[in-house]
């Protein structure tokens, strides 16, 4: 259940670690795993090469506003056969306005919806799909 | 559908109107006594009629308005008048049971969660769930067994990537193609539901490690060769036959 003011993870290599839900894209509820949704960075990963580059590796900065796809709620989402699953937090990747992810991996479990959602980019670059 | 006499005299009318829909309900009782009589005849002899659906084969469907299950006597004289049937004692449990029978004819996944069972699943169990339409099998703890009948279902947890993740499957899918228990919980929960497993303090983390354990000691066990599709050692407790 993403909605306005929702802090998520952001679980790619973007440099986003916490973003918070700005808009829903296209619908007028809540949004659940493969929905896109517009966001605001509010923290940032600390990079790897702290003292050289800066935020060389981060492509995006605090206060950046980008599109994002969930891709794991605690609200329990249920499937076609009647099983459900529930993870323990609220996660999402970053994209561009085009659909393409910003970060070039996933760390994390991401949920089966995306399958049927079409994000088939994101599926391809997680590590394991529940 | 005249509308004129409608307006001129419209108590009268209203009556001769009613009067043909009492009649009409009449025929439409008689006819669905006709047609049960010509189900129970037909249909071949299940404990429930009632509750087939529409035989795929044959496509013959219900009728809308058929009193089930038939409990017509077939000794019944040909010309003694058909009445309506009083309704079955208890048409859902008698529907679940139907239903699960249809589901788990061999009954291993009743067995596996029955409470009668002592060697059957219980909470805090770490159970191994596999998918027929290929996937990775799920791994967790039992934290609780919802029991309604067909709608039974088994919720388990474990960490996948650091991430606690909960399903809950339903233990009558005919896609839930075996549930295995990997291991067992040394001293009996004294809870039903173990919903404190989510807190960091009591939570397990991953119990991935545990089955592939449990893995690695069981090849050690069967003859080496590589397992076949659904197959599954007896002691095992699989779920579901071809």
């Amino acid at each position: 259940m993403i909605q306005l003011k929702t802090m998520l993870n952001c679980i790619d290599n973007s440099g986003a670690a916490v973003v918070e839900c700005a808009m829903i894209v296209g619908q007028k509820r809540h949004a659940s795993i493969g929905d896109r949704i517009v966001v605001v960075v509010q923290k940032q990963r600390p990079s790897a090469g702290e003292g050289m580059g800066g935020s060389s590796s981060s492509k995006v900065k605090r206060g950046d506003m980008r599109h994002a796809v969930v891709v794991r709620t605690k609200q329990r989402v249920q499937r076609r056969d009647g099983s459900v699953i529930k993870f323990d937090d609220n996660a999402c990747v970053l994209i561009n306005r085009a659909g393409d992810p910003i970060g070039s991996r996933v760390n994390g479990v991401v949920g089966q919806e995306l399958r049927k959602k079409k994000w088939s980019k994101i599926l391809s670059m997680a590590p394991m799909q529940a | 559908m005249s509308v004129a006499p409608l307006v001129r005299r419209p108590l009268g009318c209203l009556k001769t109107s009613l009067r043909q829909a009492r009649q009409q309900r009449t025929t439409i009782r008689n006819m669905a006594t006709e047609t049960t009589a010509s189900n129970s005849t037909s249909a071949p002899a299940l404990e429930h009629g009632f509750f087939r659906l529409t035989d795929r084969k044959t496509k013959t469907l219900r009728s809308a308005f058929a009193v089930y299950p038939s409990t017509a006597k077939p000794a019944a004289p040909a010309g003694a008048p058909k009445t309506l049937l009083p309704p079955p004692k208890n048409p859902l449990e008698a529907l679940h049971a139907a239903q699960i029978k249809k589901m788990d004819p061999t009954g291993v996944r009743t067995a596996l969660f029955s409470k009668s069972n002592r060697e059957g699943a219980k909470v805090g169990d770490i159970l191994l769930v596999t998918h027929r339409r290929g996937g990775e099998p799920f791994a967790g703890v039992l934290l609780s067994i919802r029991r309604r009948g067909i709608d039974s279902a088994i919720l388990l947890r474990n960490h996948l990537s650091k991430v606690g993740v909960e399903m809950w499957y339903k233990i009558y899918n005919k896609n839930v193609a075996g549930i295995e228990i990997v291991k067992r919980k040394p001293k009996r929960a004294r809870r039903a539901r173990l919903t404190y497993m989510r807190k960091p303090k009591h939570d397990m983390g991953s119990v991935d490690e545990i089955v592939n354990a449990w893995r690695r000691n069981r090849r050690v066990f069967t003859t080496g060769k590589p397992r076949k599709g659904g197959k599954r050692p007896a002691a095992a407790a699989a779920a579901g036959k071809k």
